[in-house]
């Protein structure tokens, strides 16, 4: 590396991690991020319904049968009123009660031929949750009275209904070992989307760090000494360099949080993530190429506008990749194995993100991931020739943003 | 040996034609000019001349071989558009600098501090620039030129936003630098500065080279036919036919004459009728020629 690039980068680095905002974005995003997904883990697990509603069945067995479910089962804690049989005025009252507030909403079933007809009526049309909890009370409570109908015993039934635990073993390396999905799940969730942040940041980053030279006319003075190109390496090197002491940073602070100590300490005992050595040299090997992709488009995108405010309009040419990463986050977590999974995590804009992801909760083939950092490098010689071609002439260039035939025009320029 | 060679240098942006067939010489030791109108290929010729940019055809020799970019450390550059790092530290920046045309933090440190002392900036040394008035940014940037102890320097438009006391300071910080041998090219609009400091001129009007030469020869080419005169009374004189034009002030006049001979003629006239107090007749004022010439040359770019 020449000296002078070798300077650049060194300045741009201390400038970086001394400023408040590298400081902040180190402790902030992973704080957020943890805590999010430590808040959304405890709130679904310990959030059941607890909607009042009100149940009207003409067979009352079954309505109180219902209501225990509803109240005391599993998955639920609900309050559930049960007017069995109902009157004639009953329809209108637990309209009324509902669009009053008093209750939030009513069970009606009625058995039309033998065949049981249920309506939950409510004022809200989303209540996801209520509606599914309602649903599988129902298919429980059918079932048993079903059962006790054809004279099975009350303690037989309950054993039968008795649910099974699922256990999940995995083989990596040859060897079996008990996995636990949730884990596996959140960690790899939680390191996709620091990948996210830092690719993305430390990317934007660049564009900045080069529209702040051009608005301060630093190349002018800069250009004198050192070339073009020695000053876009060092920008490169520098703010790679600041991205990397923060994942360094980040990976410590997952490693002493992630020790079963502490995480039973916060009260979640049960789910504690575990990143794996491969997992991390995964992790780093794929920031490095994402951040060198994405901050070559973003270098030369910084080179061809003059202020930020320019740049806002091409954060969607960053953003958009990224974001697509994000659409097909389900289907690749649900099947990590599949062609489609495997198709988008080739694709070198996705790379950094998907075929990471697929690498910590799947075992991928050594060939998936040769032929993925294959096409990256290949993207990222293709990246780095444009944009040391546009910065060139960029970064010298002040006054109207260029349109595409100027753009092209700047690519023959020697 | 020159220190800078320009011959025949050309160069287009599209359609453009920024620099059209400029030669110019500046030998060690001495001050050079370059002027020109806003717009005109200063910038453009300068950028040529420290490898920037690269010209379309003709020659650039720095230091009497052909360009070589390692010659640059024995160039000191002070572009027209100012650009400091904002959120650095004074003398953080300075010693960057210093060491990215090659010098050692130590030696970068002390000439920092002893050019600051010079420059009477002592107290921004620990302040970070965005803290700093203009003048003083503008005299960091200076001093960031200079680190190196360069040979040639190259100053474009080093006086545009000083006061006269920091102006004056820095003329004096360049015409010591010539002494010690230093060839300095400075590129202005202001012509009272490059009449007084200049060895040679070279003047551009739309990338094309109107005028060169050394102060004398330039001068030289044209007629002692400016004439100053102050009095008080009729001025009626002003209507002689020597008199190609003139401005009226208060209680002077400037005039043009169309030949040397007339100026006794029309003071012997103006006596006749004024108090005359004062009356001189001279060479014209390098910004009289700046203008002629450039207005001759069709539209100034503002």
């Amino acid at each position: 590396m020449p000296n002078s690039t070798f300077l650049i980068a060194r300045r741009e680095y201390l400038e970086r991690v001394r400023t408040k905002a590298f400081v902040i974005t180190t402790l902030l995003i992973p704080a957020l991020m943890g805590g999010g997904i430590l808040f959304s883990v405890l709130k679904s697990k310990t959030s059941k319904p607890a909607s009042h509603i009100a149940v009207v069945a003409s067979d009352t067995d079954f309505a109180l049968d219902l209501q225990a479910e509803l109240e005391h089962g599993k998955e639920s804690a609900m309050k559930v009123d049960v007017i069995s049989p109902p009157a004639k005025d009953t329809r209108q009252t637990v309209v009324d009660q509902t669009a009053d507030k008093q209750i939030d909403g009513f069970l009606w079933v009625d058995a039309v031929n033998g065949v049981l007809k249920a309506t939950y009526t409510s004022t809200s049309n989303a209540d996801i949750s209520t509606t599914t909890t309602i649903d599988n009370a129902m298919r429980q409570v059918v079932m048993r009275q079903g059962l006790k109908h054809r004279g099975l015993a009350v303690g037989d039934i309950k054993s039968m209904m008795e649910p099974i635990e699922l256990e999940t073993d995995t083989i990596k390396n040859g060897e079996v070992s008990k996995s636990d999905t949730m884990t596996a799940f959140f960690g790899a969730y939680v390191l996709f989307f620091l990948m996210y942040m830092a690719v993305m940041l430390h990317g934007m980053n660049v564009a900045r760090s080069i529209i702040e030279e051009k608005t301060s006319r630093v190349f002018e003075v800069m250009l004198a000494t050192v070339r073009p190109q020695e000053m876009m390496m060092g920008k490169l090197f520098g703010v790679g360099a600041v991205g990397l002491t923060q994942i360094g940073i980040w990976v410590t602070a997952a490693i002493l949080l992630s020790s079963q100590s502490i995480v039973s300490a916060m009260g979640a005992g049960s789910m504690h993530i575990h990143f794996s050595a491969p997992q991390i040299i995964a992790f780093i090997g794929y920031f490095i190429l994402g951040f060198l992709l994405y901050s070559g488009i973003a270098a030369a995108i910084g080179a061809m506008v003059n202020s930020e405010q320019e740049l806002q309009q091409f954060n969607l040419v960053i953003a958009m990749p990224l974001a697509i990463c994000m659409f097909v986050l389900g289907p690749v977590i649900s099947n990590p194995s599949s062609t489609f999974s495997r198709v988008m995590s080739l694709i070198p804009t996705c790379t950094p993100l998907l075929m990471y992801l697929r690498i910590s909760i799947s075992n991928v083939a050594w060939y998936d991931i040769a032929l993925s950092i294959v096409l990256m490098v290949a993207t990222i010689w293709v990246v780095m020739w444009f944009t040391a071609r546009i910065y060139r002439v960029g970064i010298l260039m002040y006054g109207k943003r260029p349109n595409l035939p100027e753009i092209l025009r700047w690519l023959k320029y020697s | 040996m020159a220190i800078v060679q320009l011959e025949h240098v050309r160069k287009a942006y599209d359609t453009k034609i920024a620099v059209e067939d400029l030669s110019l010489l500046i030998e060690p030791g001495t001050m050079f000019g370059l002027l020109g109108p806003n717009g005109s290929g200063k910038t453009s010729s300068i950028r040529m001349m420290i490898g920037i940019t690269v010209p379309d055809s003709g020659r650039v020799e720095l230091f009497g071989k052909p360009f070589e970019r390692k010659d640059l450390a024995r160039v000191g550059y002070l572009p027209e558009e100012r650009g400091l790092y904002k959120k650095m530290k004074v003398i953080d920046q300075l010693i960057f600098m210093g060491q990215l045309h090659g010098l050692d933090i130590a030696t970068a440190t002390m000439r920092s501090h002893a050019w600051c002392e010079r420059m009477q900036i002592t107290e921004a040394i620990p302040k970070k620039v965005e803290e700093l008035s203009k003048g003083m940014q503008q005299k960091i940037q200076f001093i960031a030129a200079l680190l190196h102890e360069p040979e040639l320097i190259i100053m474009d438009e080093p006086f545009s936003g000083l006061d006269p006391v920091n102006a004056t300071l820095l003329i004096d910080t360049l015409i010591d630098l010539r002494k010690e041998g230093r060839a300095i090219l400075f590129s202005t609009h202001r012509m009272d500065q490059v009449e007084k400091m200049c060895d040679s001129i070279c003047l551009i009007s739309r990338g094309k080279q109107v005028l060169s030469g050394t102060m004398r020869e330039v001068k030289s080419r044209y007629p002692r036919n400016r004439m100053l005169i102050t009095f008080d009374g009729d001025d009626a004189f002003l209507k002689n036919p020597g008199i190609e034009e003139y401005k009226r002030y208060n209680n002077s006049a400037e005039i043009k004459l169309r030949d040397e001979s007339a100026a006794q003629q029309i003071i012997a006239q103006a006596i006749g009728g004024a108090i005359v107090t004062r009356f001189e007749v001279m060479e014209p004022t390098l910004e009289e020629i700046f203008i002629e010439e450039v207005s001759r040359g069709g539209r100034v770019d503002a």
